[in-house]
């Protein structure tokens, strides 16, 4: 059976793809748009993977919050290391100029010892070597630093800035860093120092905010997990954090991965839209077979060999569409590749990885069967009767083993999604989502139908029959409203939801924060400076507030006894690295305690805890349990005695533990500080405060607000990205609806002219079916967005949702605009044809 | 008396329409003898090539018997249908249904490939070469004249050497003298193989050539007329 329905399948393809273009464009974008995400996220991971060891800065680093490493310490790691660097990186300000003139910038510094870089090299823009600029030259050592920070400040090269009470002299701007990614998360740009200069700055005392790394370069050969072991023994309880070139960027990493993930998921969104262009391509191709296929039944072939021709020919076609989304998503990255790299704060190795084709390949397969199967099944029980009668003889659904192979490529799809995507709950969200859209979706076009059929009998297209004819079209049996709703609205959906949660982030970051938000942070602030700090602060016109409490950092190590990721069992932030702590005797103001007891203010027994309460239920912490933090390398066991509700939104000092004032009696210490104020007493504030005090360091809010959300923009402009391949994808699916319903409007035109309907009449007729077609794909698509912007602003960050009318509007214009653009294209034939020709042609 | 080709008992053929069921054939009952030739006449819409489609086995009856070749047609599903066909029967419709897509001689060729017969082109060609269409093999339906494709279609319907041939109205979209050589060869076709022909027609000239005529009229036989000869 199969050469022959070969043989007869590749006979009818001799002849060109034509009834294919659609199937082939949109299959090439669903598979093209996954193969080019997918081959950015490999060329990313291996990037990440080959830097590793120079983004880490070693071949291993081994960390410490607040503190230097002792003596021994430092001699393990000489003893285990080829070479070892030190180097010291905390947070600061950059000050120049004097008096009403000074102006200060928050930077992240680097002190680096003589061994920095162990791997890569740091580029300046002057092209001189890191050592000769930062040597002291007329009794300033030299700094150099990230570009931003020079715009920022107007510095240039000689200029003279103080870090604490340190001068340094501006020596050249960091072009390329070779750690630079591997820092994560920044508030401010980078400057680099050396270590030793620091000395003399005052930002490294007891007490300060740093955190000291070791990057140690290994012999060959050295085995990483004994290494890792033997210094998480020698290191036990001394608040070390290990991290080996194998797992760099575990973060950055996963963010990608995840973001990753989600555009591919944002890619089957596509394919899917894709699919339904699919569907129609190969139900429009087998409507006009029906005669081919009918005859073939009357030579004596079978309802099997019939279904394996048309399947063989959609197979080679589709084979042909995934090969050229194939090439074009593999070749697109690599031809854009200094551009993406230039781009991208994160190095990629761009070639051709074959994870991303294979995935995109079998999602591509899989959603072309999916909506192929379907007509297929229909065009098998094409009857030889049909030849030479009209009835409709088959049943209207598709023998129930096919309908249980689709429901089995749909799980089997989704089950697939799951596990390429590495994430469960966002590859089932996502697919969901697309299953609810596609199905509201599906809904509305029903509604739509059976509405415009109703309005097409009511009085409100009496005398209007422009508007009668087109409402009449839209609730006939054409499947045009299906056609455009599904292949508009699924695009439209996601972009409108984008729309919303922008919208709602951006008001979240302008309205919703100054109402309760600080206008500054200071931390670092000696308890000797406490006093003089908050009464210049509150001096200031239009401080309204300032808030203090002592600031320590601590990493929990214990929980019972137990080494907390074994006790806890999973990545909880509150694990990962250092956390602040803090004491007080009483319940900080607008504290509410929802179990146990604070402890009585004279307090001084076994260390007590007072633990974040949401937190404490996540990580399985109650009333009773005993937490080993460990603070500046020496470990402290308090119980739990109270749960407080924290809401970590409100941006003021939160604390997830807060311990009795004894237990930690004695532990060097700064303070923190929060002030709040308008934003026109933020400049004065700002020079008030630490001028006479340079160690102290100043966040603005607003800043690091800004720099979250521009950091959310990037991903909203790629989830755009996504969106718009989506959207075009149907696009190209509302061309081929709007093409293949072409002929029944030359006919419709025809008799409709015949009938005394002026051209102009017909084209608003045509014109207005197209625009309320796309206009309903649209409000869909709103409600649908709003749906998804009210869940992730309400649910996700917590925020009252506020309606985006811009977006929303933008939404439906642009559904009814591109409905109504491609229904005027193919409009103008039936409207030049002429009606004696068409109609006789038709008899 | 020999067992005939096609025994038609108390058929009817009732088709469910928008305004309900319509009755197409009632109560039908008839033997075609082996190499009999059998005219079916009657007006449009009187069921003459719906008869001829039941007994073709591209229609199923709504009730009654039909048995072909002693094959009884009505136990067959679709598929057991298409087989039945391959070989037994050839069918020349009046508008010719070739597919557009293939060149005259793999048209031919299909049902011969259907049968899983060797050398299906070599056959083809002998039977397109026979209905005078040897130097017109490679060419596509849409390039060849009325009579052309009805040649092709007759070639079709006779490569696999059927048992029976249907022909229903194959004049009907051709022109007076197209038409003539259409029959002619028919006929020949019909003589060479030794088949036994049921001819739908309109026109009574082409009935007179056949053996046995019968009328229908609002699907019911009407007439039993035997032929002229």
């Amino acid at each position: 059976m199969i050469p022959v329905a070969w043989r007869l399948a590749t006979r009818e393809l001799r002849g060109g793809l034509r009834g294919f273009y659609i199937l082939l464009i949109c299959l090439t974008l669903g598979v093209a748009a996954i193969a080019a995400v997918g081959t950015v996220r490999s060329a990313i991971e291996h990037g990440l993977e080959r830097e590793a060891a120079a983004m880490l800065g070693g071949d291993a680093k081994m960390e410490f919050a607040y503190r230097f490493a002792t003596g021994e310490e430092r001699g393990w790691m000489d003893r285990h290391a080829a070479v070892v660097s030190e180097i010291v990186d905390f947070r600061s300000m950059v000050a120049t100029g004097a008096g009403d003139a000074r102006r200060t910038g928050l930077v992240q510094v680097k002190g680096i010892d003589d061994a920095y870089p162990l791997i890569g090299a740091v580029t300046l823009a002057g092209g001189g070597t890191l050592r000769d600029a930062l040597a002291t030259r007329d009794g300033l050592p030299g700094m150099v630093a990230q570009g931003l920070l020079l715009d920022r400040l107007g510095l240039r090269p000689g200029d003279v800035v103080t870090l604490g009470t340190q001068r340094f002299r501006i020596a050249d701007r960091i072009v390329t860093e070779p750690d630079g990614a591997g820092a994560g998360f920044t508030l401010g740009p980078r400057v680099i120092v050396r270590r030793a200069d620091l000395a003399g700055s005052g930002l490294l005392g007891e007490g300060s905010l740093f955190d000291s790394e070791y990057r140690l370069r290994l012999a060959p050969g050295t085995d990483l997990d004994q290494l890792r072991d033997a210094a998480r023994a020698a290191f036990a309880d001394a608040g070390l954090q290990w991290r080996d070139r194998r797992d760099a960027t575990p973060s950055l990493r996963r963010f990608v991965d995840r973001l990753g993930s989600f555009l591919v998921l944002m890619g089957l969104a596509g394919l899917a839209v894709g699919g339904v262009g699919v569907g129609a391509a190969v139900r429009g191709h087998l409507d006009g077979k029906k005669e081919t296929i009918a005859t073939l039944r009357t030579l004596g072939a079978e309802s099997n060999t019939v279904l394996l021709v048309y399947l063989i020919q959609i197979g080679l076609v589709a084979t042909l569409g995934i090969a050229l989304g194939l090439a074009l998503g593999a070749g697109l990255p690599l031809a854009a590749a200094p551009l993406i790299e230039s781009r991208l704060p994160m190095p990629a190795a761009f070639g051709l990885y074959a994870r991303p084709l294979v995935e995109a390949a079998v999602y591509g397969g899989l959603t072309a069967l999916i909506f192929t199967l379907w007509p297929l099944a229909r065009a098998r029980d094409i009857r030889a009767a049909e030849l030479f009668r009209e009835i409709e003889t088959r049943r209207r659904w598709p023998a129930p083993v096919f309908l249980a192979a689709i429901l089995a490529l749909v799980a089997l799809l989704i089950a697939l999604a799951v596990r390429l995507s590495g994430d469960t709950r966002l590859a089932l969200t996502t697919v969901g989502g697309l299953v609810f859209a596609l199905a509201l979706l599906l809904a509305a076009a029903l509604g739509l139908r059976l509405a415009a059929r109703r309005a097409a009998r009511s009085r409100l297209s009496g005398g209007r029959p422009a508007l009668r004819w087109a409402l009449a079209a839209l609730g006939g049996p054409s499947g045009e409203t299906a056609a455009v709703v599904l292949s508009l609205g699924l695009g439209l959906a996601v972009l409108a939801g984008i729309g919303q949660i922008d919208y709602n982030m951006r008001h979240l970051v302008a309205a919703e924060l100054p109402d309760r938000a600080p206008a500054f942070f200071f931390v670092d602030i000696q308890d000797d400076q406490l006093a003089r700090f908050v009464s210049a602060a509150e001096s200031e016109p239009g401080v309204e507030r300032v808030e203090t409490a002592p600031m320590l950092r601590g990493v929990i190590t214990r929980i019972n006894g137990v080494p907390a990721r074994e006790a806890v069992g999973h990545g909880h932030w509150a694990l990962s690295g250092d956390r602040g702590v803090t004491y007080a005797a009483a319940p900080p103001p607008g504290t509410t305690i929802t179990q146990g007891e604070w402890w009585p203010a004279d307090y001084a027994g076994e260390p007590r805890m007072s633990f974040a309460e949401e937190e404490a239920g996540e990580l399985g912490l109650r009333l009773g349990d005993k937490v080993t933090l460990n603070v500046l390398g020496r470990d402290l066991t308090a119980t739990i005695t109270s749960l407080r509700r924290v809401d970590f939104r409100s941006m003021g000092i939160n604390f997830l533990m807060i311990l009795n004032p004894a237990a930690l009696a004695g532990a060097p210490h700064g303070n923190i500080a929060t002030v709040y104020a308008g934003p026109e007493a933020e400049a004065p504030l700002l020079r008030a405060v630490t001028a006479d005090a340079p160690n102290i360091t100043a966040i603005s809010v607003r800043e690091a607000m800004d720099q979250a959300s521009d950091a959310l923009r990037s991903i909203s402009a790629a989830t755009r990205w996504g969106a718009g391949a989506t959207l075009l994808t149907g696009i190209i699916v509302l061309i081929g609806a709007a093409a293949s319903g072409q002929r029944a409007r030359v006919y419709e035109s025809a008799v409709l002219r015949t009938l005394g309907a002026t051209r102009a009449r017909v084209l608003a007729s045509f014109a207005l079916r197209s625009a309320l077609a796309g206009l309903a794909a649209g409000v869909v698509a709103v409600i649908a967005g709003l749906g998804a912007g009210w869940w992730v602003t309400a649910r996700v960050m917590e925020a009252d949702y506020v309606f985006a009318p811009g977006s929303a509007l933008f939404v439906v214009a642009g559904g009814a605009l591109a409905s109504l653009v491609a229904g005027l294209v193919f409009a103008l034939r039936p409207l030049r044809a002429r009606p004696a020709r068409v109609l006789r042609a038709r008899e | 008396m020999s067992s005939p080709v096609i025994a038609l008992e108390d058929v009817t053929l009732t088709l469910m329409g928008n305004a309900g069921p319509v009755n197409i054939l009632r109560d039908i009952s008839l033997r075609v003898e082996p190499g009999e030739t059998l005219g079916l006449v009657g007006p449009s819409g009187s069921g003459k090539s719906s008869l001829l489609m039941l007994m073709a086995g591209l229609e199923a009856a709504s009730s009654g018997r039909i048995t072909v070749l002693g094959q009884e047609l009505t136990a067959l599903g679709e598929d057991a249908l298409a087989r039945f066909r391959r070989g037994n029967v050839g069918v020349v419709f009046q508008s010719f249904h070739l597919i557009p897509t293939m060149t005259a001689i793999e048209n031919v060729a299909t049902p011969l490939e259907l049968a899983g017969a060797r050398d299906a082109f070599g056959r083809a060609r002998a039977e397109l070469d026979a209905v005078g269409l040897g130097a017109r093999r490679d060419h596509y339906p849409a390039q060849l004249s009325g009579g052309e494709q009805q040649r092709v279609a007759l070639a079709r319907a006779a490569v696999t050497r059927p048992r029976i041939l249907f022909a229903d109205e194959p004049t009907g979209n051709l022109d007076g003298a197209t038409g003539e050589a259409i029959m002619r060869l028919l006929f020949e076709l019909r003589d060479r193989h030794g088949a036994t022909l049921v001819l739908v027609t309109h026109a009574p000239d082409l009935a007179r050539r056949c053996d046995r005529v019968l009328g229908l009229r609002d699907g019911a036989l009407e007439t039993y007329a035997e032929a002229a000869e």
